[in-house]
Parts: structure tokens; C-alpha cells; sequence
């Protein structure tokens, strides 16, 4: 939608809400497939998306 | 070694996928990353998971099964689910044409005469798996031309831990590294996934599992590429040995009109009859036409028949109305809707029968996909899926050692928060109105990062970039009452439960039926961001990713654009 007049933020950006403990459940991710192993990868290196795109 | 498991170095593995079934069993290898099914000596893919025993001789697979008829006794088949199981725990029910199993100190065993001489020997069920799993391992040695290591082996989701480690200590008994068990559902996603042609994309997949002696119906989440199985269910009761059975009492009555004999009484009459059921099954699932005939079938009569499918499918209809209700039942369990299903894989070999995947047809959607034979052109065969998913699997870990397996395998690793609201953005529709685009779905594993390009409003200029979550909700929009149909409306609110669907006549009354469309609900607002002068007609790209301690990073730019926004909500 357009910007509604007046609205300011610092940097353009503000932070309202957040993703509580109560909206997400734990669940066993399948350990299978591509995508899995570099998950796997991601975690027992402790990498992040970015780094991981860079190797 | 002391524990029950082979080991073999990376660079010394020749690997394969192996799908171990109760009725029948697979091989599979992979050639330039396609998996491909391999075919034992006999020539078949499906291999029978039946071993026999005559004249001091060992039948495996097709061979062993001819002998159910003149050789029961002697002929081991439907063993793998008593694995690891106590006697007391398993249902013979399936073995009484063939040897029985047997309590030897609450295992499992068969009785059978091996040798061609002597005492009859009494064969444990983690025996007889291990004297198949070495068959199969020949069998594909010989194809490849080398000696077979390792494989990754598919087992039911409701495998136990005690399966796993008998089937384990089975496979190592017949000098075979497991690499890994996989879960069969998943084994099929993955080999629909494989594909070349194939998108990763995040969907809601239903995997239906219709095998010999039982069904197994999953729901997985499936989110760039990565499975989580929401929901399961087993039955034992819906299967291919049911619809034999419908094709059995058929035939069975038709000869015992002429003939005022029931060949259903005489053990032989009705293990020919059970395999002649099966081929004209086969043969009714490829042609409209199949015919049936049994050499001296009883009294030594010959019997000459034929059926045709739509007759097949009416004599059936109830075992048919079966499977869609498992399917039914497993979408509830999950605590969705047929609107929310994006794809059905049909898998295992009664998955052939064209009927089955028209009835899910009328179950779900248009939008969902029913992978088929019948009804998708480009559909796998079913019965091929769980042996090329751990042949895939099996060639993405071949290089790995067997530890790095383990680790990445263990519950630490795969046991992850999913967000249960869907994560996305606020766009105007054509008509002005604020919609709901999501970016991250629900049932997401984090850490994930998704990105979407949403149209901003079309005189460009100064953006609003509202982050919301969102969840989606049946909206039911009802007919206009009509007076003659009472009872209909009554139920309308389960119209599309089993049954009718499945109805053959087509739906007549389609007008009558309620709408029924998923809608997205804007939940809470997570943040705001603004992109100031975007061109006229631009598009904003938004890429949100949630980190594994639920922080969200929200970064936000014009397409095109170099520099953006970008705000981080901690946790």
C-alpha cells in the first residue's frame, strides 16, 4: 500500500511485532534430500544462509 | 566388530536403494543422478518378497512365489513386518497359503525343509530377511558388475526402534552397510522432487502408500525441499490383497454356478486363484478388458473367464471407497482441509489402478495434483518411488562417513521449531482491498529464508511495506436452498467427505453443492518499512528470513533498486 503521510521510522524501518514461543511448534524435519544435507551442513557448522552462499 | 553393523570406507562403497516390502521389494541404483530400478535375473522390478525352498534348492522373488501353489508349505512370504516384532504382537493372517510363523521363545520363526534330506529347519524371521536381502544384493551386484556395499533401505513410518535394529542387524548379517533407513513417504516425495523438470517450492503433499498387505497414507509439509510429516495413518484392512479377494469370490462364484464346486475350499483351488486374481488385477488397471483362466482350477476342471473394468470397479467399489477415506481421514488428522493439499503422490502397486486416483480426483480440488499414472501423463510408477528415493539418498550420502551420517541424522539436527502462522506481506488487489501474499508458509522449519516480488501500488511513488503473519480459513459460501433436496442440505456441511464424491454417476447436483474456498486472515503486524519513490508499475522485492531463535530479519528494496531496507525483530 502507499506510505500513509507522516509515517517515519528510524532508518525507514520499525519493528512492531515478533514471533513468539507459543507460534511455533518443535517438529522432526525429515533427514533427506539435497536441501536437507545442507541444512545439516548450516547447523553443525553453525552458518548462516549468507556464509553458506559464499563457499 | 561387536555391534551388528558393517562399515565400509567412502571411497570403497558401490551403493544402492533398497525398498524391502511385505508383498514386494525393489532395487534400485543411480546413473548420472537419475535413479533407475534394476531388474533381478528374472526380469523383474518388483521382486516378490517371498523365499522358497525345494529340493535343497533357494527360490527368491517370482520363482519362489509359483511355488505357493505347489509348494506352500515350504515358502516363506509376508515376513518383513514381523520383524522385530514378539510372536504374540503379529497377525498371521496373510500367511495361511504359505509356511506359518511360528513362537520360538516369542520370535518369529518358519518351519521349512531346506535340505533335501533330513530334518526340516526352523529359520527365524531376521533369517529369512537376511537370506533375502542377500538375493537382492546378488541380484543387483550382478547388474552393476560390482560387489554392492551399502544402501540406503525405506521402512514405514511406524516402524519401531526394535524394527529398525532387527532389520538392521538382518541387513548386516548379509554382510550389507546400511548408510541409512528413510521414511517410505518420503523416499516418494523425494523421487518426484528429483526430477530435472522438477521446482522445489513449498507445498503440502499427501503421499497414499496402497501396498499388497496394507496402506499407509501420510501428510508432509514439504518447504524448499525439506520434509516434515505432519500426519500418518496406517491401515491394514484397505490393501491389493482386498481387491484380489474381490476378484477371488467373483470368479469363485461364477465357477461354482457351473460347477457346484467351491474352489475357495481347496487350498491349491484358491492359491491359483489368488494368483490368477492378482494378473487379471494387473492387467485391469492397464486395459478395459482382462481375462482369467486357470488351469484344472478343481476336479480338474479348466476355468475361462473374463472382466471387464468398469464391472471390476463396481464389484470393488467399497474397497475403493476405503482408500479414499484413509485418505480423508489422514488430511483431518492433520488438521487441514483437501483445499490445503497441493499435490497426492499415488505410490506402491495398487496405486496402478486407475479408479483409485479418480476417486481422489473428486476428493480434493482441481488445484491439487494427483500424480498418477491415469492421471498424470508424467507420473513415476508408483511401485518404482520408494526404491529411487534411497537410490537418490543413497547416492547424495555415499561420500559421507558413516559417523557424519549419524551426527547430521540425530534428533538435534532434525528436531527444529516450524512456524505455525504464515509470515508475508500486505498488497492491494485490483479491486483496492489489502490481501494477504505469503512469503514464508506455514509449517516452515526455521532457519528459512524466502523472498517474493509483490507488484507495488501502480502509480509507484512512496511504499508502505507491511509485514503480517497470516493464516488461512475455509470460507463456505452456501447454495441457494433448494426445496426437493432436504436431506442434502442436512449434510452439507461434509459434502465433500467420502461417498459422494466417489459417487460413479458424475456429479449431477454439482451446482447444488456449496463453495468452499481457503482465505487468508491478516493476523498481527511483525513490522513496517517504507521504500520511498518507486518507479511507476515497480515491483518491490521483500526477503524475510527467520532465524533458528525465531529472530526475523526483514530486508526490503525496489526491484532494481541497489539499496533497500533492511530491520531485524529480535527474538
Amino acid at each position: 500500500p502507499t506510505l500513509p503521510e507522516g509515517w517515519t521510522a528510524e532508518k525507514d524501518f520499525k519493528a512492531i511485532g515478533k514471533i513468539a514461543q507459543n507460534e511455533v511448534t518443535q517438529r522432526a524435519i525429515e533427514p533427506v534430500g539435497p536441501h536437507f544435507l545442507a541444512h545439516a551442513r548450516r547447523a553443525r557448522h553453525k552458518r548462516t544462509f549468507s556464509e553458506d552462499d559464499r563457499i | 566388530m561387536s555391534e551388528s553393523k558393517v562399515s565400509v570406507a567412502p571411497s570403497e562403497r558401490t551403493v544402492i536403494g533398497i525398498t524391502f516390502g511385505n508383498s514386494n521389494s525393489s532395487i534400485a541404483c543411480t546413473v548420472d543422478d537419475k535413479a533407475e530400478v534394476i531388474a533381478n535375473e528374472d526380469g523383474d522390478r518388483q521382486i516378490p518378497t517371498i523365499l522358497s525352498y525345494a529340493d535343497g534348492d533357494e527360490y527368491y522373488g517370482q520363482q519362489a512365489k509359483a511355488f505357493l501353489i505347489r509348494n506352500p508349505k515350504n515358502t516363506v512370504a509376508y515376513f518383513k513386518d514381523f520383524l522385530g516384532k514378539d510372536f504374540a504382537a503379529v497377525d498371521p493372517t496373510h500367511n495361511h497359503a504359505s509356511a506359518h510363523p511360528e513362537d520360538v521363545e516369542g520370535t518369529v520363526s518358519f518351519t521349512v525343509q531346506e535340505k533335501e534330506e533330513g530334518e526340516a529347519s526352523k529359520l527365524s524371521v531376521s533369517e529369512v530377511t537376511t537370506r533375502y536381502l542377500r538375493r537382492l544384493i546378488e541380484a543387483a551386484s550382478e547388474y552393476l558388475g560390482k560387489k554392492v556395499t551399502s544402501a540406503v533401505m525405506t521402512v514405514p513410518t511406524n516402524f519401531g526402534d526394535k524394527q529398525k535394529v532387527a532389520l538392521l542387524a538382518a541387513a548386516a548379517a548379509a554382510n550389507l552397510e546400511v548408510l541409512q533407513l528413510i521414511n517410505e513417504p518420503v523416499a516418494a516425495a523425494l523421487a518426484y522432487d528429483a526430477r530435472a523438470e522438477a521446482e522445489v517450492q513449498d507445498k503440502i503433499v499427501v503421499v497414499a502408500d496402497l501396498g499388497g498387505t496394507r496402506s499407509d497414507v501420510t501428510v508432509v509439509a514439504s518447504r524448499s525441499g525439506m520434509y516434515t510429516i505432519l500426519a500418518t495413518v496406517h491401515d491394514y484392512d484397505f490393501h491389493g490383497a482386498a481387491l484380489d479377494k474381490v476378484l477371488i469370490d467373483h470368479f469363485a462364484k461364477e465357477f461354482m454356478k457351473k460347477h457346484q464346486v467351491d474352489p475357495r475350499e481347496n487350498a491349491r483351488s484358491l492359491a491359483k486363484l489368488k494368483a490368477e486374481a492378482e494378473g487379471t488385477k494387473k492387467a485391469l488397471s492397464l486395459s478395459a478388458n482382462a481375462s482369467f483362466s486357470i488351469e484344472s482350477l478343481a476336479n480338474g476342471i479348466d476355468f475361462t473367464s473374463s472382466i471387464n473394468r468398469l464391472r471390476y470397479e463396481t464389484i470393488a467399489r467399497s474397497t475403493f471407497e476405503g482408500f479414499t477415506r484413509l485418505v480423508d481421514s489422514a488430511v483431518k488428522k492433520a488438521g487441514l482441509d483437501a483445499l490445503d493439499i497441493d499435490e497426492v503422490i499415488l505410490s506402491g502397486g495398487t496405486s496402478h489402478t486407475p479408479r483409485i486416483a479418480v476417486n481422489l480426483g473428486y476428493l480434493f480440488p482441481q488445484t491439487t495434483k494427483i500424480l498418477a499414472p491415469s492421471t498424470t501423463p508424467a507420473a513415476i510408477n508408483p511401485s518404482e518411488l520408494n526404491a529411487r528415493g534411497a537410490a537418490l539418498q543413497a547416492s547424495l550420502i555415499q561420500e559421507y562417513e558413516a559417523e557424519d551420517i549419524d551426527q547430521s541424522t540425530h534428533a538435534a539436527v532434525t528436531t527444529v521449531p516450524h512456524v505455525n502462522n504464515a509470515i508475508g506481506v500486505i498488497s492491494l488487489n485490483e479491486a483496492g482491498e489489502e490481501v494477504f501474499v505469503p512469503v514464508v508458509a506455514p509449517e516452515t522449519a526455521v532457519p528459512a529464508r524466502r523472498t517474493v516480488h509483490v507488484a507495488a501500488p501502480k502509480d509507484g511513488g512512496d511504499v508502505l511495506v507491511k509485514i503480517v503473519e497470516g493464516n488461512t480459513h475455509i470460507k463456505v459460501t452456501k447454495p441457494e436452498p433448494k426445496v426437493k433436496d432436504e436431506s442434502k442440505s442436512a449434510k452439507v456441511e461434509d459434502a465433500d467427505e467420502d461417498g459422494e464424491d466417489s459417487d460413479f454417476s458424475d456429479d449431477e447436483d454439482e451446482e447444488e453443492e456449496e463453495k468452499r474456498e481457503k482465505v487468508w486472515k491478516i493476523g498481527s503486524t511483525l513490522a513496517e518499512a517504507a521504500i520511498r519513490g518507486v518507479k511507476k508499475g515497480g515491483k518491490v522485492e521483500v526477503t524475510i528470513l527467520v532465524d533458528a531463535n525465531l529472530s526475523v530479519t526483514v530486508t526490503t528494496r525496489e526491484v532494481g533498486a541497489k539499496t533497500g531496507v533492511r530491520g531485524t525483530l529480535s527474538a
